[in-house]
């Protein structure tokens, strides 16, 4: 046999290398319209929560727009959010609140409940960063003239900051630093406290 | 239908034509994961992720090379990234000190053959592997190995060639049974 003989029986030797079995078309076809319909899934509800999270945003920013306006009042005296109820600004202004108030509210009682047996998920840290802007909104707001208010929303800063801050995978000893200092305090409660009572989003009691 | 006129109706979420487009294509794809991983189960994952990703990424295809030119490349991709991370492939034990230490007797049936220059391309450094595999057995074009790989021509001419030589000297014992 000559060299180009033995090259041609390497050629067809090599042809059962991993020889394929006939291409299973129809089952990987199903997994690859379902792997795409998870996707898809996942994609729309990342779009569900980025739509309603700007969503609060916006009104937050308006409401929170109106009610420095309207709490100035009409030939420029100040009044206090609670004080000036039936105004269409300050109604505003107080959905907004009382929304960021239960989504913090949310946000950590959750981390508190999955600090208890492990590190809570990274996504909390997000969630986090998310409100920790609109605390610094709202300490900028009327609210922060209701000094009950204000000490709740520098409490709710430093600990969003702090979930904010908390390295992915977390880290034992500063989570239990965060849930000391929310017990501490009576974040929770004074939050809880905070939120307008009422089965609708325009509620009348509360702090707000 | 012609391929831009598929192209179109995939990027309009028509399901009819990503079928075509499929079907058109699954078998060169399948055959090349498999080839390369040696595993049924690894081969078919390759494949969903290539048509999963290539149906994502269709909206960024240009249309400066060929549907199957650019299919290839991210099915290339997949496989190569695929076989990194499983690593089943580098686990596979072979054993060529022990197959270049058969001498003498008759001419080696040729199953035997197989068996060792399997052992052989799976020893070979894996761009070798690839470029082997992708010529040799699967039947691609250097300008088609050379634009899956994201490598010129020649490197992939260049590559086959020592790849040949590799397992010329693995089966030295076969060539000098067989030409004699």
């Amino acid at each position: 046999m000559t060299g180009d003989r033995f090259e041609r029986l390497l050629r067809d030797a090599a042809q059962d290398y991993h020889r394929p079995p006939e291409t299973p078309r129809e089952e990987m076809w199903r997994r690859i319209v379902a792997a795409r319909a998870r996707r898809q899934q996942h994609v729309l509800v990342q779009h569900r929560w980025l739509h309603w999270g700007l969503g609060i945003a916006a009104v937050l920013v308006l409401g929170i727009g109106i009610g420095r306006w309207t709490a100035r009042g009409p030939q420029g005296t100040e009044t206090t959010v609670g004080r000036v109820p039936n105004e269409p600004g300050t109604l505003a202004y107080r959905v907004a609140a009382a929304q960021y108030l239960s989504r913090t509210e949310a946000l950590l009682t959750g981390f508190r409940t999955e600090a208890r047996p492990s590190t809570p998920d990274a996504q909390f840290a997000a969630q986090a960063r998310d409100l920790l802007t609109t605390t610094r909104l709202m300490l900028d707001s009327p609210a922060a003239r209701d000094g009950r208010l204000k000490a709740l929303l520098e409490d709710l800063e430093l600990v969003l900051a702090q979930i904010a801050q908390l390295p992915a995978g977390g880290d034992k000893e500063d989570v239990q630093l965060i849930t000391q200092g929310l017990d501490e305090r009576s974040v929770l409660l004074r939050l809880r406290t905070a939120i307008p009572a009422g089965p609708g989003p325009v509620r009348m009691q509360g702090a707000l | 239908m012609d391929e831009r006129e598929l192209i179109a109706r995939v990027r309009a979420g028509d399901g009819a034509a990503e079928r075509a487009l499929y079907d058109a294509h699954v078998d060169r794809v399948y055959r090349l994961a498999y080839r390369l991983a040696g595993d049924d189960e690894l081969a078919r994952e390759l494949t969903q992720d290539t048509f999963v990703r290539a149906f994502e990424r269709l909206g960024s295809f240009r249309g400066e090379s060929k549907l199957s030119t650019w299919l290839h490349a991210v099915a290339t991709s997949v496989v190569l990234n695929g076989l990194r991370k499983a690593k089943r492939f580098r686990q596979r034990e072979t054993d060529l000190d022990e197959a270049t230490g058969i001498s003498g007797g008759p001419p080696p049936a040729e199953p035997d053959l197989k068996r060792r220059l399997a052992q052989a391309i799976d020893r070979l450094p894996k761009g070798y592997r690839i470029v082997f595999v992708m010529h040799d057995v699967e039947g691609y074009t250097h300008e088609e190995i050379g634009a899956a790989l994201g490598i010129e021509t020649g490197t992939s001419k260049a590559q086959l060639s020592r790849a040949r030589g590799k397992l010329r000297e693995a089966l030295a014992d076969f060539a000098g049974e067989w030409v004699s």
